[in-house]
């Protein structure tokens, strides 16, 4: 329960960054490590997908911008996703169902981030803005309020897109994070290498799967901890009646730092029985 | 310096005469002699200035140079966001309380005047009056000034002007204005018939002179030059400068003076330019109607490709005669016409003189009609009217950088990587190299001709080959030039930009500032290994990758990348808030509705909001433009948002410090319509709110 507080307080912080504009300050040099829109009226970081296609529409090669999520990355891997960013503390406030999790649609979210990038470099326009949920939320809904956006096509379109991501996210508890977030496709590459992960000691795991059954991103924790769909939330740390399962911060591959999981294949990790 | 005029003095001292320039107010002169130019801030000063008075949220500063006096400058907003300037008046490194500046608001900003001492080396100091005006909310200043000098010369009067605002006069970039044809008023516009570069000659009844300048601009000495034929007048009411062209789909040879007889609107243009391409079909249109009475286009291309040309030639059925010589800005008739920007067009009458000026809409329409009413006559011109309003040209857009020191070897193909990085929300176009002063028996390639989009960088490649002979003690500084043009909504705009280039003997070929490529693939490697490593192992990569990003990072930051995602998230992105885009320049409105809007029986003036980088707005200024055309009872006034924001927030169209544009604000009920879907209709409706 306690844990749950923290990513709360966490989570808190995350909206806090993303509205940090209230104070006065302007669009600052940091990249947001969410994803968080930047025609947002108070947003004063820059959306990380919303610079990717405008840096493949300019032609420059970002380092900056892959140094910055290489490192968030490395630092908590999809852990951003369960711990910091806005929108996927909104699909947890509209989570009324843990559905098991419909493995096959999980690269689509991979599919989303290289259809990002192609578009922006065939057809030199940041498509993804165009249909971004987030955008919606943060950017068109707002400037709607205010009165300075107009409900035209690209407006419906927004809304649209809101609307099927919100009623995805109550049928299917994190709906956008697991199967469509570019951002989270992104982090999800460094899940594996980062420094902040499930651990799990073998010997008091009794296999109940009651991890699974809390498990926001539908997976077996007991089993794929740490893999490209395990947000590091700490639901299951939660949930497990043996204390098997805990979150921390340590090296990568260390001992305890498992299972560890290639996509669809089964644990190849020494200590953990895969199969019964 | 003075080594140099005494050789001059020696030299031409028999005919050489010298004359003395007093101070004069820009007012007296003309517009002209105001230089407008933009001064970018940071948040740091590269040297050490302590900043010792109040309390102040955010500091921006600049330094400016007037001559060998560095003045520090500071604008601060108050905890209660109040600007301030501050200015170190006594040059040393402390800014006091003392040294504020008081301001006054002006419309979109506010203003300082203050008073600097420029110290010219090799000159006198000398007191430089300046204007700081600071556009609210933006990061730069404009500088005011020019501390224009006058004298005279044979009875007319001559005036020095300090166009590069260095504080040092002779410098590249300060002017001439001469009262050549002795009326009183001296056109020096950008592209005015009495305004000279330091390097060209000027003459006075037959005499040409050119001029040698003090550093301190207190004296100029003028002496006896080759004659050069003088400028040809292009103000109202001066004979338009005749020439003759080649027409570009008969081939048959024209000139200028064969169209006597006929009302003449000389345009020149480019497929390239958007502005010109959106003022296409207005010229067609007034084409079609008055070209049976005596009204002809005749179109100068400054395009390079014929193929470009044709095709939109052919596309919009463009019957009038074009000029075409495909060598863009470097058109002779372009270069005779002084045009500096397009579109440019001039507007003649019947008798081939010059009437009119880069008119458009209804006023180019009225004025051809008042032009085809007037009977041909061979008495004088009318009298001159008043030269337009010449805007100032805005700043370059590229940020170049280049090699401290390239080596070269005898014979050896030396490489020297340059890159560009596009600063701005325009397109950059056709950016090429050239280098104006290569010693001779060198040899440059340079890229071929491209493009570099909003905020866009790239590298390139020069690959020089130096003479034969280099001396042991070889080094040669050569200048670089960058030509390129952009275009922000309804003109496009040469640049040039230039890099001095230092050429020293040996070894290393070039500084390649080649991108650290591997560190990125280094990264992705590594990520696709973390997928198939277990235990220590793949904490070592993790650490290695750890590495690698923050090389990555501190490398971007290096590079300027991290500003460039500043300025990429600065701009408001409208596919994100859904806001219409891109229409297509020019508005079809349904006959019905147009009918409608010609029946509204009560006046209206609509206001619409721009920016330079809205891709919607031409389309909404279009529109409103052509409901005004049908209705003389609705007004309008196109407003950039960017340049008038407090207007702008006033009437509701800058909301949380962004500005939503095109919006059409109807002043009678201060009624906001945003976005260009359905626009006509929804101005319509708003106009019938009208009490």
């Amino acid at each position: 329960m306690k844990l749950r507080y923290l990513r709360r307080g966490t989570q808190g912080l995350g909206i806090l960054l993303g509205l940090f504009g209230i104070t006065g300050i302007g669009m600052t040099h940091l990249i947001f490590p969410g994803l968080h829109c930047y025609a947002c009226p108070l947003s004063v970081t820059v959306c990380p997908i919303g610079l990717l296609q405008n840096l493949v529409i300019a032609g420059s090669v970002p380092f900056y911008f892959l140094g910055a999520i290489a490192l968030y990355g490395l630092a908590l891997g999809r852990g951003w996703c369960g711990w910091f960013c806005p929108f996927g503390t909104v699909n947890d406030l509209l989570a009324f169902r843990k559905a098991r999790f419909v493995r096959a649609l999980s690269p689509l979210k991979i599919l989303v981030l290289v259809g990002t990038v192609v578009a922006a470099w065939r057809l030199l326009d940041t498509w993804f803005c165009k249909l971004c949920p987030a955008a919606s939320l943060t950017a068109s809904l707002p400037y709607f309020a205010m009165g300075l956006a107009q409900p035209t096509t690209p407006f419906w379109i927004h809304m649209g897109t809101l609307a099927g991501t919100i009623l995805g996210m109550v049928l299917i508890s994190r709906f956008w994070c697991r199967y469509l977030c570019p951002m989270g496709a992104l982090l999800s590459l460094f899940n594996r290498a980062s420094f902040f992960g499930l651990r799990i000691r073998r010997e008091k795991c009794t296999e109940c799967k009651l991890c699974s059954r809390e498990c926001p991103m539908g997976i077996d924790p007991y089993l794929e901890g740490n893999s490209s769909n395990c947000i590091k939330c700490g639901e299951c740390v939660a949930a497990c009646p043996n204390k098997a399962l805990s979150l921390a911060f340590g090296f990568p591959g260390g001992s305890g730092f498992a299972p560890l999981r290639l996509f669809g294949a089964r644990s190849r990790a020494r200590g953990v029985s895969a199969h019964k | 310096m003075a080594f140099l005029f005494a050789l001059l003095i020696l030299a031409f001292g028999v005919q050489a005469q010298e004359i003395g320039l007093v101070p004069e107010s820009p007012e007296n002169l003309g517009d002209w002699a105001k230089v407008v130019q933009a001064f970018r801030l940071y948040p740091t000063l590269s040297r050490s200035v302590r900043y010792e008075g109040p309390t102040l949220a955010t500091q921006l500063w600049g330094d400016l140079a007037l001559g060998q006096a560095r003045y520090a400058l500071l604008l601060g907003v108050t905890p209660q966001n109040v600007a301030e300037l501050y200015v170190d008046l006594d040059r040393d490194n402390r800014i006091t309380a003392g040294e504020k500046l008081s301001g006054t608001r002006i419309s979109g900003g506010i203003a300082w005047t203050v008073s600097l001492r420029a110290e010219p080396s090799g000159g006198e100091p000398y007191d430089y009056p300046l204007q700081i005006l600071w556009p609210e909310g933006r990061g730069y200043l404009f500088l005011v000034g020019g501390a224009p000098r006058a004298g005279e010369f044979r009875g007319r009067r001559i005036a020095l002007v300090d166009g590069d605002l260095d504080g040092v006069f002779g410098t590249k970039g300060d002017f001439l204005a001469v009262d050549v044809d002795g009326d009183g008023k001296i056109y020096a516009e950008p592209d005015g018939h009495e305004r000279f570069s330091l390097t060209e000659s000027f003459t006075l009844d037959g005499e040409s002179f050119k001029v040698q300048v003090f550093p301190d601009g207190r004296r100029m000495r003028i002496l006896p030059a080759p004659y050069t034929p003088p400028k040809v007048p292009l103000i109202p009411g001066s004979p338009a400068p005749d020439f003759t062209f080649r027409e570009f789909r008969s081939g048959e040879n024209l000139s200028l003076a064969s169209f006597r007889g006929k009302v003449v609107l000389l345009d020149f243009w480019a497929t390239w330019c958007p502005p010109c391409m959106a003022s296409l079909p207005g010229l067609l249109e007034l084409y079609e109607e008055f070209h049976a009475q005596g009204f002809e286009i005749l179109g100068v291309s400054l395009d390079e490709s014929a193929e470009d040309l044709r095709r939109v030639i052919e596309s919009y059925g463009i019957k009038w005669p074009i000029a075409f010589e495909g060598k863009r800005w470097d058109n002779s008739i372009a270069n005779l016409w002084r045009v500096y920007q397009i579109p440019t067009a001039y507007l003649l009458d019947k008798e081939g003189v010059i009437r009119f000026r880069d008119l458009e809409g209804d006023s180019l329409r009225k004025a051809i009609l008042e032009l085809l009413s007037e009977p041909v006559v061979s008495e004088a011109p009318p009298p001159a009217a008043d030269l337009p309003e010449v805007a100032f040209r805005p700043e370059p857009i590229l940020e170049l950088r280049v090699p401290e020191e390239v080596g070269v070897q005898e014979g050896k193909v030396a490489t020297v990587f340059v890159r560009l990085l596009n600063t701005s929300p325009y397109l950059a176009e056709e950016v090429r190299f050239s280098f104006p002063d290569l010693p001779q028996g060198w040899k440059a390639e340079v890229p071929a001709p491209f493009n570099i989009p909003a905020f866009g960088e790239r590298e390139v490649q020069i690959r020089i080959r130096p003479g034969s002979s280099l001396e042991k003690s070889f080094s040669a500084s050569v200048r670089l030039s960058v030509d390129y043009h952009y275009c922000i909504n309804d003109a496009c705009f040469q640049m040039s930009q230039e890099e001095k280039l230092a050429f020293v003997l040996g070894a290393s070929s070039a500084q390649s500032p080649s991108l650290p490529w591997w560190i990125l693939a280094l990264v992705a490697a590594g990520v696709l290994l973390s997928w198939l490593l277990f235990g220590r192992t793949l904490t070592v990569l993790s650490l290695v990758l750890v590495g690698l990003g923050v090389a990555a990072l501190v490398f971007g930051i290096f590079w300027g990348q991290a500003r460039q995602a500043q300025r990429i998230a600065s701009v408001l992105c409208t596919s994100c808030v859904g806001i219409e885009e891109a229409k297509a320049p020019v508005a079809e409105i349904p006959q019905a509705l147009l009918s409608e809007f010609q029946d509204f029986p009560k006046r209206a003036h609509l206001l619409v909001f721009y920016t330079p980088w809205c891709k919607s707005c031409p389309y909404a200024k279009d529109l409103v433009a052509q409901i005004a055309r049908v209705n003389t009872r609705i007004s309008y006034d196109f407003i950039d948002a960017d340049e008038k924001r407090t207007e702008a927030e006033t009437y509701g169209v800058i909301r949380s410090g962004r500005a939503v544009v095109p919006a059409i604000v109807v002043r009678e009920t201060g009624k906001i319509l945003f976005g260009t879907e359905d626009l006509a209709r929804r101005i319509l409706a708003a106009l019938k709110e009208i009490p």
